[in-house]
């Protein structure tokens, strides 16, 4: 199954472009995510993920949420700073070296991204890029409950990074109690983060799925492209607009 | 004994300075024409959303008038059809470009109210062609700094933006691939899209 996993994503071109324009992915199985998406969204989303979200925005001060936003973040650096070197990026290594250790220090464990308020801002880097960065393709569009939009590469990505990750290495691995505490905190921050994104999407887009799909193409492909150090592939408007604005 | 603060300072001090003369960045041209049509009328939308004086009809007219001077509607309105664009009769043309008109002053009224007051920083431009910038800046609000990137299409004095990047993706090309699958899912009935949008659903 695993070699299967590997040569659909190999076989897969780095990173599609759409016909009209922006970075895609490939969606053989658009049926069956679109109905997962269905589901999350009218389902395990609606009554279950978004209501926890919105009753820990709501029951936990600002000043406490972004705390703990900051100290789960500043446990992500470490990992980022093992990925960076793995994409050959020593700068980009060192300010997550750096930042971790300003902020586990004078930041009071975290809790203050002291780093981010001297001009040393956050660059995530995670395994799923890491394999971009060196040529691995995508692999077919996933739309999982609970997680989201991912890719086979993304998904492989996410799973390797959160079994080798530092932190919970050294902290007795992936399955103790503070290692869930963290993946549940994380969760929360970032579903409640992404409240107002995701309900805009939903309200906004006149094809939801569609929407979520390229915005995640994008940022995926974004991502890759700053490993590589390129500048991001962007599509061309048209020198021929055609009829009357209004 | 512990390392005291200074030292850790110091240590810190290092790293960036390390992170900032650590090799590998290309350098690519900057527009500072580009920038300063960004400073000048991004914020000047972020100071209207946050002017609390005005009414919703005026605020409505003001953002009007704001999105005009920044935007070019004209290619944007294309561009979000993608290949379905060269497909619309001169009429249901008209009658797009009127709803999704309407459309992108109503998201972006909702969407940019969270940015009410903010300040908006420029921070760097890459120019891809002499009329093709990406002007980067930050906007900082009550929640931190966020990056906010802005493609503008143009020569100094006809500048206009064409897209619009926050957290890694670009609204226009979003649309396009929304409108696009709403109008493939209609088997290429143009027309599913323009009445979903007059009824400002979507």
């Amino acid at each position: 199954m695993l070699r299967l996993l590997v040569l659909a994503v190999a076989a897969t071109p780095m990173m599609a472009v759409a016909a009209d324009g922006g970075p895609t992915v490939r969606d053989p199985f658009e049926p069956i995510n679109r109905a997962l998406f269905k589901l999350n969204n009218r389902g395990i989303d609606r009554f279950l993920v978004r209501p926890v979200a919105r009753v820990y925005r709501k029951v936990t001060p600002a000043p406490v949420r972004r705390g703990l936003s900051n100290a789960v973040n500043n446990l992500r650096e470490p990992g980022t700073a093992v990925n960076a070197i793995l994409q050959a990026r020593p700068a980009v290594a060192a300010k997550a070296t750096g930042r971790f250790l300003v902020n586990s220090t004078v930041g009071l464990g975290g809790l203050i991204d002291v780093a981010g308020h001297h001009s040393l801002e956050r660059e995530p880097a995670d395994f799923g890029q890491t394999l971009g960065r060196w040529g691995v393709g995508q692999g077919p569009y996933l739309y999982l409950p609970v997680v989201g939009p991912t890719t086979v590469r993304d998904g492989v990505g996410g799973l390797v990074g959160y079994a080798v990750d530092p932190v919970s290495q050294a902290t007795g691995g992936p399955n103790t109690d503070f290692a869930v505490g963290r993946s549940v905190v994380r969760g929360l921050e970032a579903r409640s983060e992404a409240d107002s994104l995701l309900t805009s999407v939903m309200t906004d887009s006149t094809d939801p799925y569609a929407t979520v799909r390229g915005a995640y193409a994008q940022n995926r492909a974004a991502a890759v492209a700053a490993a590589r150090g390129e500048v991001e592939a962007l599509p061309d408007f048209g020198d021929e607009p055609q009829g009357d604005p209004n | 004994m512990p390392p005291s603060l200074t030292d850790r300072r110091r240590l810190g001090l290092g790293l960036v300075a390390a992170a900032v003369v650590a090799p590998g960045f290309a350098h690519a041209a900057r527009s500072p024409q580009a920038e300063a049509f960004i400073a000048t009328e991004g914020q000047k939308v972020l100071a209207m959303l946050g002017d609390r004086g005005l009414g919703e009809a005026a605020r409505q007219a003001r953002l009007t008038q704001s999105l005009d001077a920044l935007a070019d509607f004209q290619r944007i309105s294309s561009f979000v059809l993608g290949r379905h664009a060269r497909t619309l009769s001169p009429p249901q043309r008209q009658r797009f470009n009127a709803a999704f008109r309407s459309h992108v002053q109503r998201v972006f009224l909702r969407q940019l109210t969270a940015y009410r007051g903010s300040l908006l920083r420029v921070t760097g431009s890459t120019a891809r062609s002499p009329t093709d910038v990406v002007v980067n800046t930050t906007v900082r609000g009550s929640s931190g700094d966020e990056a906010v990137n802005w493609r503008v299409l143009g020569a100094a004095g006809g500048f206009k933006v064409a897209d619009v990047q926050a957290r890694g993706v670009w609204l226009a090309i979003t649309l396009q691939q929304d409108f696009v699958s709403t109008i493939d899912n209609a088997g290429g009935d143009v027309e599913a899209l323009i009445r979903r949008l007059e009824a400002g659903k979507g």
